[in-house]
């Protein structure tokens, strides 16, 4: 299995090809949230131009985006607090307590968090212009935790299962209640897992766009709402909207890499452990 | 209601029914309000003539009706079902022999993976609205970055739009999935390459099977959960795409790019022809449904709940 040096570098050219290809759009992405009109018009693609700063304060402050990026964090900080708040628990009884009908409700679980979102937009969108909710981070909030609690409830169940049984029980020798246990001892110990699957329903919060969309088109719109807004037919200002691009991107790049060891784990419901 | 339980013997319930019920509550309710509640809503107005544009349709029942309009003379919903499992082939069948090319190269040839998977990862991890937007953005016809280069090289006519060209949107919308995507195949069949057992390998090459055989004959069935899950995660996906399309295209030029979840948004919420609306998102949510069976039983082993992949 000792490839040869002209294998290898084939090898290498075709994965930085690769890589090249991964990456460019995104730097471009980059370099044109800093880029004057006339350089991002320029029929000639620009690598070299002589940077401006003035795309961000022209969006964010000019045409109040702001605001925007305020309601994103709060949307997939919350909605993050909640799914893993109501699904750790359950993710817990999964994993320890058989009970007839088990494997009928974690596949119900699964089945929740594939379900397209356009076919319970309507009777969400009803609901909440019902209850006077619609148009606020409430309503968005709820959606995505429904959405996610799926996923912390198939990626915790993994976490919990790989901590040996003989822990809760030795916890419960001591005296603590099943409660106390799980909550003393168990939750600390699936305290990474828990981080990873955190930060797995931040990102997909974040990123998340149709119920955004529908459920909150103006006071409550997180930024992946607002970006549209920003792109007309005619005279398009393509500085700024890469600005509201990089900001709704760029702290999800970094976040991801951080936990790249659990996102596999993550992204396959738990099927995949790397 | 079982008794206070002391000991935490094997095989015992290590909670007794009350504090179990109280873990499960939460979630239960939350997902009964907001999924289950919903969907028996978009089930039943898919039974009846619910429109917002129409104030005489109040909601009236009219049986099987929206389902005959959609089987038999809703050409539009064939045309754009057929397009989205179009989508779904090209796009995941280019993602999966490009992600396992590329898999099966950082296996052989990088021993620390670290760097190239980190960088490979980021066009998975930016929010699809952005995807389409920087797309958009790269494929304008008078100074998109990559219109200009594939005119240069010749792959692209002088005067061709891709975005007005009906014959370039939808390949060209595969390929920018293929671009966001092919990243996850690498990554998920990579950790279970990583997985691997080396035995079997050893006894092949013992047995003299060179490495296309080895590959074929070895490799491929012991991966063979971990592609069923990649082609199946990414084909659901694939499936409900909407995002990249409705930002690129809104489902345009007419109605060249219209997948089916961009035409049950025009149903709902452009015509609010709200009872065949559902009867479309029906549809929609039935097909998924199937493919996360097949999901659930080709990568779950269900009698004991054991993970066949790991």
């Amino acid at each position: 299995m000792t490839p040869g040096t002209a294998w290898r570098r084939i090898a290498w050219a075709v994965l930085a090809v690769a890589v090249v290809i991964a990456v460019t759009p995104y730097v471009w992405l980059l370099l044109t949230s800093f880029k004057t009109r006339v350089d991002i018009l320029s029929p000639e693609p620009t690598w070299r131009f002589a940077p401006t700063w003035a795309n961000y304060p022209a969006v964010f402050i000019g045409k109040e985006y702001l605001p925007l990026l305020w309601n994103s964090l709060l949307i997939a900080g919350f909605s993050t607090l909640l799914s893993l708040a109501i699904g750790a628990p359950a993710a817990y009884v999964f994993a320890r307590e058989r009970f007839p009908g088990r494997e009928d409700l974690f596949f119900f679980f699964l089945t929740t968090r594939m379900a397209p979102p356009i076919s319970i937009a309507v009777p969400l969108f009803l609901f909440f212009t019902a209850t006077g909710m619609i148009d606020t981070l409430h309503a968005v909030i709820i959606a995505h935790t429904s959405f996610n609690l799926s996923l912390v409830v198939w990626m915790m169940r993994g976490f919990f299962a790989d901590i040996p049984r003989e822990i809760d029980e030795a916890a419960q020798m001591d005296g603590r209640s099943r409660l106390g246990a799980f909550l003393g001892v168990v939750l600390p110990l699936a305290a990474p897992g828990l981080a990873a699957t955190a930060v797995l329903c931040f990102i997909l919060s974040w990123n998340e766009f149709l119920y955004a969309f529908l459920l909150a088109a103006f006071e409550g719109r997180p930024l992946t709402v607002g970006i549209p807004g920003l792109v007309t037919p005619h005279g398009t200002l393509w500085g700024q909207v890469a600005a509201v691009a990089v900001v709704a991107t760029l702290p999800i790049v970094v976040f991801a890499m951080l936990v790249q060891r659990h996102l596999v784990r993550g992204l396959t419901f738990g099927a995949v452990k790397a | 209601m079982q008794g206070v339980d002391t000991g935490g013997t094997r095989g015992r319930l290590l909670f007794d029914r009350g504090t179990a019920w109280f873990l499960l509550a939460p979630a239960a309710v939350l997902v009964v309000i907001f999924l289950v509640g919903p969907f028996y809503y978009m089930t039943w107005t898919a039974f009846t003539d619910l429109s917002f544009a129409n104030p005489d349709q109040h909601g009236a029942f009219i049986g099987f009706d929206n389902f005959r309009r959609l089987m038999r003379e809703d050409d539009i919903f064939w045309s754009s079902f057929g397009r989205t499992l179009h989508f779904v082939v090209a796009s995941v069948g280019l993602e999966f022999v490009l992600g396992f090319a590329l898999a099966l190269l950082i296996h052989r040839s990088v021993r620390s993976t670290r760097v190239v998977l980190t960088l490979l990862l980021i066009p998975m991890m930016l929010a699809p609205v952005a995807v389409g937007l920087l797309w958009k953005l790269l494929l304008q016809g008078d100074f998109g970055m990559v219109t200009h280069y594939l005119r240069s090289v010749g792959l692209l006519a002088r005067d061709a739009a891709i975005f007005s060209d009906p014959s370039l949107v939808m390949p060209a919308i595969v390929a920018i999935d293929v671009w966001q995507w092919t990243p996850f195949v690498t990554l998920v069949v990579l950790a279970g390459l990583m997985s691997l057992p080396r035995e079997p390998f050893e006894a092949a090459t013992m047995d003299g099977a060179g490495p296309w055989r080895q590959f074929v004959d070895v490799l491929l069935p012991l991966m063979r959960p971990i592609i069923a899950l990649v082609l199946l995660l990414r084909g659901i996906d694939a499936f409900k795409e909407f995002d990249k399309v409705f930002i690129l295209t809104g489902g345009g030029p007419g109605t060249v790019s219209e997948l089916l979840s961009i035409y049950a948004y025009r149903v709902n919420f452009k015509n609010w022809d709200i009872g065949y609306g559902a009867a479309v998102a029906f549809m929609v949510y039935l097909v998924v449904v199937i493919l996360c069976s097949i999901f659930y039983k080709a990568v779950y082993w269900k009698p004991s709940g054991e993970r066949v992949a790991a």
